[in-house]
């Protein structure tokens, strides 16, 4: 579904990504964590096409190189993504967010999809409210994810989703994740700080340090490497449990 | 049919009939009224840009002068009549504007800064290519409006009437593009291009889009002045009135209204030459920049919102 192979990127004479390779399938839900500056948005940057990588690294997505493509190419392929600050489009209503993410992502408006998005991410009730200045955080992040729904996407690129967010909004944000992995068959690429959501929701984690991927595997033995903990945790691995989300 | 568009119709359907039952005797209110109508066009264009591309233009001389220009080498060198040469000279402008591409990728002050060169790169070569333009001599003698039907559209009501039927359609296009998917994520571009981009909008074609649009319709307005006026020169067809007018107008009536800035340049131009000017024979803009600035300061959404808020306050008060 998604493969990097060698990818780097630079801003002037900072590397920020550094030779990342890495794949994962449409049917998998994969955890990217790292330190603050790791380069985890970098990434998710150029996997979408917003930052363009140095020369020699490869993006590949759906069976094509996507490296050089235009974002709203990118988009229209089935690559969805959230920004970790909410990016609601301005001068619009919920609602017409998502007619603009149907039409112009998956080329056509569905009034019907569209309340059915609505309705998956607990949105019916604010369809028509100002997008930009009518919504709560947690209402904006589920926005979105609903935006990205709308394109119809075959993998969803998650930037921090969960960042902000109280326990009981977190946990139930979780589940509706889940359930669009299930029940739409999306692969689901997530930046998350959080080792426990990250070890109950993914059945693989990667880690990024300094622009460099420093492990990859599931979330029991992610965090119980020595590297990881010491780059990034700070504290002793959560063993126990992990890696039980999908299992 | 909404009630706002049931009033601009009944509006239009009587400026049809009074404007020229009021004012078709005295030549010159109705001279007024027709340039009036030439910033109007140019105010609707740029405000397209401008509020649906999200593009502040300084350079809407150039369309309205290539406009001007092509039309006039069109009927006087090639004999094209000159109902066809209008709207093929809104064409030329396109055309032109394609060279503006480039100047998409900038935003901001550079786009318009950028635009502005282009402006000036345009009257120079109207100035230098002598052998098509005759230079800075200007050009002379250009046919004025056909009779139709035994309408004569080069009278004064004609001229009238067509800008007027223009200026509707106009409206009516900007309407319908803004009413439309692509309209709706233009409006959304403006604060949010990325976020727009990433859900799949391919803003540089929608842009350039809304680009192509306006200097249509602004070489289209700039091809009927030239057969209004019957004459073109660089320095005139290209003015940076005509870059500056419409702003002007477009802000004044409220640039982010469909109807509000060719009401604002009806407004400003008629009340600067028929009120300003009787006050203050010379510097009478003055006033006219005085007002703007006033209503920038108070008013920054425009004239158009200002009195439908007011309408509202007065409907409120009269219900309670």
């Amino acid at each position: 579904m998604l493969e990097l192979a060698n990818v780097t990127v630079r801003f002037g004479g900072l590397t920020a990504v550094q030779d990342i390779s890495f794949r994962m399938g449409g049917d998998q839900v994969v955890g990217l964590v790292g330190p603050n500056g790791a380069g985890k948005t970098t990434l998710f940057n150029v996997i979408s096409g917003l930052v363009r990588p140095a020369s020699g690294s490869r993006v590949l997505f759906a069976g094509g190189d996507i490296t050089r493509l235009p974002l709203h190419q990118r988009a229209r392929l089935g690559l969805g993504r959230s920004f970790q600050i909410p990016q609601p489009m301005h001068e619009l209503t919920v609602r017409e967010n998502l007619i603009v993410a149907q039409r112009f992502g998956a080329g056509r408006v569905d009034p019907r999809k569209i309340d059915r998005i609505l309705e998956l991410m607990d949105l019916t009730d604010q369809a028509e409210r100002d997008a930009a200045n009518g919504l709560a955080l947690q209402e904006l992040k589920r926005l979105e994810v609903a935006k990205a729904l709308a394109t119809e996407p075959k993998l969803l690129l998650l930037d921090e989703v969960l960042a902000g967010l109280e326990t009981v909004a977190k946990r139930a944000f979780m589940a509706k994740l889940r359930e669009l992995h299930e029940t739409l068959g999306l692969g689901i690429l997530i930046i998350e700080h959080d080792i426990e959501t990250i070890s109950s929701l993914c059945h693989r984690v990667a880690v990024l340090d300094f622009g460099q991927l420093i492990a990859d595997g599931t979330p029991g033995e992610v965090f119980s490497n020595p590297d990881v903990i010491r780059s990034y945790t700070g504290a002793e691995p959560v063993v126990e449990n992990a890696g039980v989300g999908h299992a | 049919m909404n009630a706002m568009r049931r009033t601009a119709f009944a509006l239009l359907a009587v400026l049809y009939v009074a404007v020229p039952a009021a004012l078709g005797s005295n030549n010159y209110l109705m001279g007024l009224v027709v340039s009036s109508l030439i910033v109007a066009g140019v105010a609707v264009a740029w405000a397209l840009l401008g509020n649906l591309g999200g593009m502040v233009s300084f350079g809407h001389a150039a369309f309205f002068g290539v406009g001007g220009y092509a039309s006039a080498l069109l009927t006087m060198k090639l004999g094209i009549p000159v109902l066809l040469a209008i709207p093929l000279a809104g064409l030329v402008a396109v055309l032109f504007s394609v060279a503006m591409l480039p100047a998409l990728r900038l935003s901001g002050p550079y786009f318009a800064l950028a635009i502005l060169a282009y402006a000036q790169i345009f009257r120079i070569l109207a100035t230098e290519m002598e052998f098509l333009t005759h230079g800075s001599g200007g050009i002379s003698q250009i046919p004025v409006l056909p009779t139709i039907a035994g309408f004569d559209l080069s009278s004064r009501t004609g001229q009238f009437l067509l800008l007027l039927t223009l200026l509707a359609a106009f409206l009516a296009a900007y309407d319908a593009i803004r009413r439309s998917h692509y309209g709706i994520a233009l409006r959304a571009m403006h604060d949010s291009e990325d976020a727009t981009r990433v859900v799949g909008v391919n803003s540089v074609l929608l842009k350039s889009w809304m680009l192509f649009v306006s200097a249509f319709m602004t070489g289209v307005i700039g091809a009927v002045n030239a057969h209004v006026i019957n004459f073109l020169e660089p320095d005139y067809a290209f003015s940076g009135i005509w870059s500056v007018l419409p702003i002007v107008a477009a802000i004044f009536g409220g640039y982010r209204t469909v109807t509000g800035p060719a009401i604002g340049a009806v407004v400003i131009y008629l009340v600067d030459q028929l009120v300003f000017k009787a006050l203050v024979s010379t510097g009478h803009q003055i006033i006219l920049g005085s007002v703007l600035a006033l209503m920038i300061l108070f008013a920054p959404d425009g004239l158009l919102p200002l009195l439908r808020n007011a309408l509202r306050r007065m409907r409120g008060a009269s219900h309670a």
